[in-house]
């Protein structure tokens, strides 16, 4: 209220100043009287004195009856808007004699322009707690949502709007249900929790992840992780605050790749395990008693296409890891000797059934190589496998395994069949590649050397393939001695390395069993 | 363990009725009890008496899911630590560092697709 008590500060001295001119004249029309009856006699000069004060008298009175009046009318109209002055009550402007239409109006106005201060004043601590208004709330840049007693959307910032795609001023006012149709991962649900909240405690903060947003139209799904906060006495009776987190592309990238290929291989590993399982339990408990030869090789087909399929489904799985980046390789120091001999072993069911022998030459006192045996596994019956597949009418595939001249392990397996022309040898290693010609004739997807050249890579060695239509194909792949491995990590007393897939090395504890 | 393999009591949390019968079989021949429950929230009741010495766990089984099974019988509120080891049996392909923190608290972890009925025992011999 300063700018009042300026105002009633000037109008004093306005007023005084009007008394003091006042003064000033009546003073003036004395000397002036005096003046001239100097010349008479002094009893007419006592006269004109007496004259002149009654005539400045009436002036003043005049004056003040027509000045001092809508002044003090003004001054008491002030006053009475003012905090400080208690008791004064508000001016009669009716008997005013002089200047009646312009105090009206001036009072009026200075009515009007409190009114306006006091309603500023009002709205700018409105504003303070209207968050629409608020920078912050407004400009933060997670999605934020303040709900009322009733649930109702009391305030929804930018970020929201643009999240859920509807416009900030289309969601206040609505029910929050109405306009969030928001999945959860389990059974406890952000309104279960307001639910109990709301009936069991003045205060409350809780997290849900993995939420998704359920929006109409083509706008993207989003997820997200929610965190709500109830608090039953907040002020501004907005009681529940929403933070949404969006994760939309780590959790998406999750559901495409990850979770909609866990859901496939389940799907695939259900029955394959049940095969697998009645496969063994005919061949332990009746495969004894079977005599006819070609029931016994169907028998054994049976066995070695499942085994066929479920190495198939691990490619399939670490051909996602690769691409997500995320196979991690155990390194481990192992003798190639006798994981070469298991591996080939485990594959050596689906060469028997098409009648081809392996014949495996390996190298004595080779050393120890660093290697996650389950993932070089996968590599060597993978170029077994399509040894096997390109094999043709021959029947014999080689493997071989020496130590290389640059001191690296190197695995050879050579087979006499179709061979690779030379036009296809560059996209020998892409994803989903495949011979053209021999396409209709032998099964496959086209995983196998992508993903075998991936683990090839990412254990510091690699594959190579040296071919001649008509004559076989070779594949070799060289691995590092677990010693060379060590040495270059500078970490010999470490008995772990672990790799991924675009060769970095990480030193942490996840493996793969 | 003090009890020999033989006449261990097996729990299968199951809820593939072929794949339970196939492993009920498999270990009965092997020697061990099997009671079977295809159930979550039923099998988490049992669970809790710590009347068996192995669980083997899915983790998709209805009501009440197998992590959820696992975290209620591993949790640190349980008193005393449940006696049981509990061996998870999944053909659900885990990110590696779920499949890392699943492993933390539960004693073993097969992907069944992996291994034949007889593997199975084979690995169960070694649960010590």
């Amino acid at each position: 209220m300063d700018h009042l008590n300026r105002l009633r500060q000037r109008l004093l001295i306005y007023t005084f100043g009007l008394l003091a001119l006042e003064g000033l004249a009546c003073v003036t029309a004395y000397y002036l009287l005096d003046l001239y009856t100097s010349l008479a006699s002094p009893l007419a000069a006592a006269a004109s004195l007496g004259a002149g004060l009654l005539l400045a008298l009436a002036a003043a009175y005049t004056f003040s009856k027509l000045v001092i009046a809508p002044i003090r009318a003004l001054w008491q109209a002030v006053l009475h808007l003012s905090p400080e002055e208690q008791g004064i009550p508000a001016p009669t402007l009716d008997n005013l004699n002089f200047g009646r239409e312009l105090v009206t109006s001036l009072t009026t106005q200075i009515y009007q322009l409190v009114s306006v201060a006091e309603q500023a004043k009002t709205e700018n601590i409105a504003a303070a707690h209207d968050l629409s208004r608020n920078f912050v709330a407004q400009n933060l840049p997670l999605p934020l949502i303040l709900l009322d007693t009733t649930e109702t959307i009391k305030f929804a910032n930018e970020t929201a709007a643009r999240y859920v795609g509807i416009a900030a001023q289309d969601m206040i006012g609505k029910n929050v249900y109405m306009v969030l149709d928001m999945s959860f991962p389990s059974e406890a649900t952000f309104d279960t929790w307001l639910k109990a909240v709301k009936s069991k405690s003045a205060t409350a903060a809780m997290s849900w992840d993995r939420v998704r947003l359920n929006v109409r139209d083509n706008h993207p799904t989003r997820l997200f992780d929610l965190a709500a906060y109830y608090n039953r006495d907040n002020p501004d009776r907005n009681q529940t605050m929403l933070v949404l987190f969006d994760h939309t592309k780590r959790y998406s990238q999750d559901d495409q790749s990850v979770s909609f290929m866990a859901l496939s291989v389940h799907e695939l590993r259900t029955p394959l395990t049940l095969l697998r399982g009645y496969i063994e339990v005919f061949e332990d408990e009746i495969g004894k008693n079977i005599k006819d030869p070609e029931l016994q090789g169907f028998m054994l087909k049976m066995h070695a296409m499942a085994e066929q399929l479920t190495a198939f489904v691990n490619n399939i799985l670490n051909v996602a890891r690769i691409d997500d980046d995320q196979l991690e390789l155990k390194l481990l120091s192992e003798d190639w000797s006798s994981t070469l001999k298991s591996s080939i072993e485990m594959v050596s069911l689906q060469a028997k059934v098409r009648g081809i022998t392996l014949k495996c030459r390996i190298a004595r006192n080779l050393p120890a190589v660093g290697i996650d045996v389950l993932s070089i596994r996968e590599v060597i019956n993978n170029l077994i496998d399509n040894a096997i597949k390109y094999s043709g009418s021959s029947k014999v595939i080689k493997v071989d395994a020496y130590l290389s001249q640059e001191g690296l392990v190197e695995t050879t397996i050579q087979d006499f069949g179709l061979g690779i022309p030379t036009s296809v040898m560059p996209n020998l290693f892409t994803k989903f590649y495949r011979d053209h010609r021999n396409r209709a004739q032998i099964g496959g997807t086209g995983l196998g050397l992508y993903l075998s050249k991936a683990i090839v890579s990412a254990h510091g060695g690699s594959l190579w393939v040296r071919s001649k239509e008509g004559q076989g194909s070779t594949f070799g792949f060289s691995l590092v001695p677990y010693a060379q491995l060590a040495e270059t990590l500078k970490q010999g007393g470490d008995q772990e390395i672990i790799r991924g897939a675009h060769g970095w090395i990480k030193n942490h504890s996840l493996y793969r069993r | 363990m003090d009890t020999p393999p033989a006449g261990r009591k097996v729990l299968c949390i199951e809820d593939e009725h072929f794949i339970s019968e196939l492993y009920t079989r498999a270990l009965t021949k092997g020697g061990y009890r099997v009671e079977t429950i295809a159930d979550g929230g039923a099998a988490l009741r049992a669970a809790q008496t710590d009347n068996y010495d192995i669980i083997l766990l899915d983790l998709m089984v209805p009501t009440v899911s197998g992590i959820e099974i696992l975290r209620a019988l591993r949790g640190a509120g349980r008193v005393p630590p449940l006696k049981a080891k509990i061996i998870i049996t999944t053909n659900l392909e885990q990110h590696d560092d779920v499949r890392a923190d699943i492993e933390k608290q539960a004693d073993g972890y097969l992907v069944k697709a992996e291994l034949t009925p007889r593997e199975l025992i084979h690995f169960l011999d070694t649960v010590k």
